[in-house]
């Protein structure tokens, strides 16, 4: 008769043996670019959706060791260093001696620190924790480069623990907002759980990643110079991204990150949200999406060969952008290459996009332009916006 | 029979031109021709499903009627509410998606049409079920069920973009020329900004979707919470280092005195100064929340002292006492008298909250303690307009949540 506990070990070792299927997640990726960036990441979550089992892969995909510090069971003393007499205070100073986990994540010269419950510890224990996150100091010691940093908090229910998080921490973090997929959990309690691939960073296009990210974050700022800095009114959204310098630059390297690694525009939008906002973020991703649509001036060198976006409403901001180039500079090779640009649209796409860039390009016709022959081409529009004319007629 | 899309795109252009802050979206949405559709539907990755039959038998003004409709259920996410209301009450089936698409369409229908777009045959309006206007999908919902009445809506289904329930027709998230959630968000962000940077009189329902789409407004007591733990844990406020006890790391360090960090809970003084146009249940929620958060921030139930001026002593004094909080007693009705009250008192309180509907003179001078104000809205009808007192609102040093 075999021991209950042999057999139970048995059993428990038998419920451990789960499969991997390769699966593509976002957050998860994410956070392995926002870590691989060398950028401080909140996890907010429920507790018991995972975060840690997050972390533990993460570690070991990077090959990193783990070292986990329960932030809201600590004193201050234990982020900012205990002081310790030596045989002269007044000759050698008293200095603040780190604890024994930030010692050995020194001494190995990388590792994950992972601080749990960063929004349960009290105002006392965040203001320590600052110097911490941004200047990875515990006492007399400094982090070595190779840590990194992830920290994880509750959001705050309804129930009135908890603290908030107080600005300047919350502008240093990228805010990861981590759910949990039903799918993933159904599947990985039969059996399967996913195998995430993680982003690889491409070393050939650095450079072209760097500048897009310039050229990105730069125009956007530019033109919205009222982005830059925002405090948010409310207290709740203080303890969440919001826009700053700091914060821009940390979305400069981000979107540096995400291009060199080629990660998906979801991926993108989520640590682009998570360090400057919602509002800006997506501000931020429209002028990505906006620098992607093609080059008015080159369509209208080779409109011939043009390559014009499938979706309905880039396509009618293309055709409103050659159209407002030909009224920038009007010439009339350049007015006939925007013809054919438009016939070029209304052959490959639906009619009415073409409607009001024909109108105002028909208006910017000058006396001795002679009427281009694709304007006959163009009856297909034409009779669109007479329907349409028509029922507006009759309201 | 074959689409007419020469018809279908006339519509489209005809929308464009009577909601031009709609563009964008209208020209996102990808037509797809299908026979199984009923009129037209959409899915959630912003495909417009048609049915030919419907496009013929349909003139070209209640088309374009159509096009803004359909175009509505995604910009206002129709189907990622219906997914959470849904998981929220634990709904299921048919049936409640078809009420889900009802109260959708009530949404957009009640101040959709006019001004150059002309009403589809067959839409429905809050009215027929004698509900009010102006409302949103979810409250519509609480507010009627499957019955004989809504027979004659049975028909409808703008589809799986409208109320989230999966339909035969759709192509799925792998089909082509489907939106990712990203670009459907970048086309909502865009809408929205068109219309809130949009000077001139937009229907209201759509400058409120504008405004809330990206910001949701948030719930007071969240607000009010956090003013609350924000003044109670402030600099200067319940946490010091004192020499009064010795430091917890002193045994590792024989001949040093260090201090110790002490947190000595906050006290939280309410002053309740209410008229008779605040309902007690608002106001007993409002002291409710802000006992629990000054005894979760505190720790102990006498850190919480209330004090009620005579109009609000009918819902103060028995839920003080149900609850074990002490009051100060009656403040007399002036604001100013409760302050100075509140001030006398021994030791004095390290945060206020005062729950008041502003119909009164504030002190001129900080109390010097953080100061946090839930402010009841009053409504316009009780305002005496001849009246030549005019109070003023709540002064700069007090952090005002708005309740209700």
């Amino acid at each position: 008769m075999p021991k209950t506990l042999d057999v139970a070990a048995d059993l428990l070792r038998l419920l451990a043996d789960t499969a991997t299927e390769p699966r593509p997640d976002s957050q998860l990726e994410a956070l392995t670019l926002a870590v691989a960036a060398d950028l401080p990441v909140l996890l907010w979550g429920e507790p018991g959706i995972g975060k840690t089992a997050a972390l533990n892969q993460l570690a070991d995909s990077l090959g990193l060791p783990l070292t986990t510090v329960i932030a809201s069971v600590h004193e201050p003393t234990d982020f900012s260093g205990l002081p310790v007499i030596g045989a002269d205070p007044a000759v050698h100073g008293v200095p603040m001696a780190p604890p024994d986990w930030a010692v050995r994540l020194a001494r190995a010269g990388r590792g994950l620190l992972f601080l749990d419950e960063l929004s349960t510890a009290p105002p006392a224990v965040q203001a320590a924790l600052l110097r911490l996150v941004l200047e990875r100091r515990v006492g007399a010691l400094r982090l070595p480069p190779g840590v990194r940093i992830v920290a994880a908090a509750n959001p705050r229910a309804s129930a009135a623990d908890g603290w908030e998080l107080s600005a300047p921490l919350a502008n240093r973090f990228v805010h990861l907002q981590w759910t949990h997929d039903h799918d993933v959990v159904i599947r990985g309690l039969g059996g399967t759980w996913p195998r995430p691939a993680l982003p690889r960073l491409d070393p050939t296009g650095l450079p072209e990643a760097i500048a897009y990210a310039r050229r990105a974050v730069c125009g956007l700022l530019s033109a919205r110079p009222a982005l830059i800095h925002q405090l948010p009114k409310t207290e709740t959204r203080r303890g969440g991204p919001w826009p700053s310098p700091r914060t821009w630059e940390m979305a400069l390297r981000l979107i540096a990150f995400g291009t060199a690694a080629g990660t998906s525009r979801e991926v993108l939008s989520m640590l682009v949200r998570g360090v400057v906002g919602d509002g800006p973020g997506l501000e931020l991703l429209a002028s990505l999406d906006r620098m992607e649509l093609p080059d008015p001036e080159a369509l209208l060198a080779a409109p011939a060969s043009a390559m014009l976006p499938e979706r309905g409403d880039l396509r009618q901001a293309v055709l409103d952008a050659v159209v407002a180039a030909v009224r920038q500079r009007p010439q009339r090779a350049r007015w006939d290459a925007a013809w054919t640009l438009l016939v070029r649209a209304l052959e490959t796409g639906p009619p009415d996009l073409v409607v009001v860039p024909a109108t105002t390009l028909a208006a910017l016709r000058q006396e001795d332009w002679p009427v281009p022959a694709e304007i006959e081409r163009l009856a297909g529009a034409v009779t669109v916006s007479r329907v349409a004319a028509g029922a507006g007629g009759s309201r | 029979m074959i689409l007419d899309t020469e018809k279908l795109y006339a519509a489209r252009l005809h929308a464009t031109r009577v909601r031009p802050y709609l563009a964008a979206a209208l020209f996102a949405l990808h037509p797809v021709e299908s026979t199984r559709v009923p009129t037209m539907a959409v899915d959630r990755h912003w495909r417009c499903y048609v049915s030919p039959a419907f496009v013929a038998a349909t003139p070209v003004a209640e088309l374009a009627g159509v096009w803004v409709h359909e175009v509505s259920h995604l910009l206002r996410d129709h189907h990622g509410r219906g997914d959470r209301y849904a998981a929220r009450r634990g709904l299921t089936g048919p049936g409640e998606r078809l009420r889900m698409n009802i109260a959708a369409d009530f949404e957009i229908n009640d101040d959709a049409y006019g001004d150059g777009l002309a009403r589809p045959a067959g839409a429905v309006h809050p009215r027929m079920l004698n509900l009010p206007t102006g409302e949103l999908m979810e409250d519509y919902l609480g507010q009627f069920r499957l019955g004989p009445y809504t027979q004659g809506m049975a028909w409808l289904d703008c589809g799986s973009g409208a109320d989230g329930g999966d339909r035969p027709w759709d192509l799925g998230p792998d089909g082509a020329h489907g939106l990712t959630e990203q670009e459907r968000d970048a086309v909502r962000f865009r809408v929205a900004q068109g219309i809130s940077g949009q000077p001139g009189n937009l229907p209201q329902g759509w400058k409120r979707w504008a405004e809330q789409a990206f910001h949701p407004p948030q719930p007071w007591r969240d607000l009010l919470g956090a003013a609350v733990r924000a003044a109670a844990s402030s600099a200067g406020t319940g946490e010091d280092y004192t020499y009064g006890r010795p430091a917890r790391r002193s045994a590792a360090l024989p001949g040093v005195v260090l201090p110790a960090l002490r947190r000595r809970p906050p006290r939280v003084s309410v002053i309740i100064d209410t008229s008779g146009s605040v309902s007690d249940a608002e106001l007993g929620s409002a002291l409710l929340e802000v006992t629990a958060i000054g005894r979760a921030v505190g720790g102990r139930r006498d850190q919480v002292s209330v004090l009620s001026c005579d109009a609000a002593a009918g819902v103060a004094y028995p839920l003080c006492r149900a609850e074990g909080i002490p009051l100060i007693g009656g403040g007399g009705t002036d604001l100013r008298e409760g302050f100075a009250r509140v001030l006398a008192t021994r030791p004095r309180p390290d945060v206020i909250v005062v729950l008041t509907d502003g119909q009164t003179p504030w002190p001129s001078a900080p109390p010097g303690r953080p100061t946090v104000v839930g402010l009841f809205p009053r409504p316009k009808a009780y305002v005496n307009e001849d009246s030549e007192y005019v109070p003023e609102g709540p002064p700069k040093w007090a952090r005002v949540v708005t309740i209700g």
